[in-house]
């Protein structure tokens, strides 16, 4: 899933190096939190939020291989 | 999944490479067939695996990786053009499924004489019911409130 998401992310913004997708685990959810350079925050969410929403739906289908809940969450 | 920090420069290249990422993430097997013209690029997964999971519910799964495709293959140019990304024929039993609706909610607003809200559907899905009606006399069609929420409105016409 982090790798899922590092690849997605990657895709979208300008700067890949800064790309940080950590994974927690919170009351039996799996959480992750993505930063991206500041100037590709915009690139990642989207007009509201729809790009984010975009990750997020992909990310749950492949949650449904592993069989957990999954949080996304962009920080900014 | 390993060249992700060496993307192609090609917008249909990028957007092939982001959907076989994907397909691979979600342990499913197909191929990418790539079609592109001066409107669209058009991404098939060809294959026998079931695609329910890359499709999701209504759509939702493969219309969120249709996005992604576009921002990712568009990113920073300027000159761009739509991305559809289908499987196992979705696009084309959703297009028949929308112009059933579409003339459902003609049939309703005519025989009642009122207006008709149709469920919110993404851009190109409304485009889909507009096209349908539009050479169909006695409505008009139109769009009204805002994403995600935006959904087609068919009025019937007033009688001159």
């Amino acid at each position: 899933m982090t790798e899922l998401l590092e690849f997605l992310v990657k895709a979208l913004v300008e700067d890949p190096e800064a790309v940080v997708v950590e994974e927690l685990e919170e009351d039996g959810d799996l959480v992750y939190e993505i930063s991206v350079a500041e100037g590709d925050l915009g690139r990642v969410i989207g007009k509201g939020g729809r790009i984010a929403n975009a990750i997020r739906t992909i990310a749950k289908a492949a949650a449904v291989r592993i069989d957990r809940r999954v949080i996304v969450d962009i920080l900014d | 999944m390993s060249a992700t920090d060496d993307w192609p420069e090609n917008p249909a290249e990028r957007a092939q490479e982001l959907v076989e990422g994907v397909l691979d993430e979600l342990d499913l097997d197909g191929e990418v067939v790539v079609e592109e013209d001066d409107d669209r690029i058009l991404l098939t997964v060809e294959g026998e695996d079931d695609y329910g999971l890359l499709i999701g519910k209504r759509g939702q799964t493969i219309d969120a990786l249709q996005l992604l495709c576009y921002q990712a293959a568009f990113r920073g140019l300027r000159e761009r053009k739509r991305v559809v990304v289908d499987a196992a024929g979705y696009r084309e039993r959703r297009r028949e499924t929308l112009e059933g609706r579409a003339d459902r909610a003609a049939d309703q607003a005519q025989s009642n004489n009122r207006v008709v809200e149709m469920d919110p559907m993404s851009a190109q899905e409304r485009r889909v019911v507009h096209e349908r009606l539009k050479e169909r006399a006695g409505i008009e069609t139109y769009s009204e409130g805002d994403e995600p929420n935006r959904c087609v409105i068919v009025a019937p016409l007033l009688p001159e």
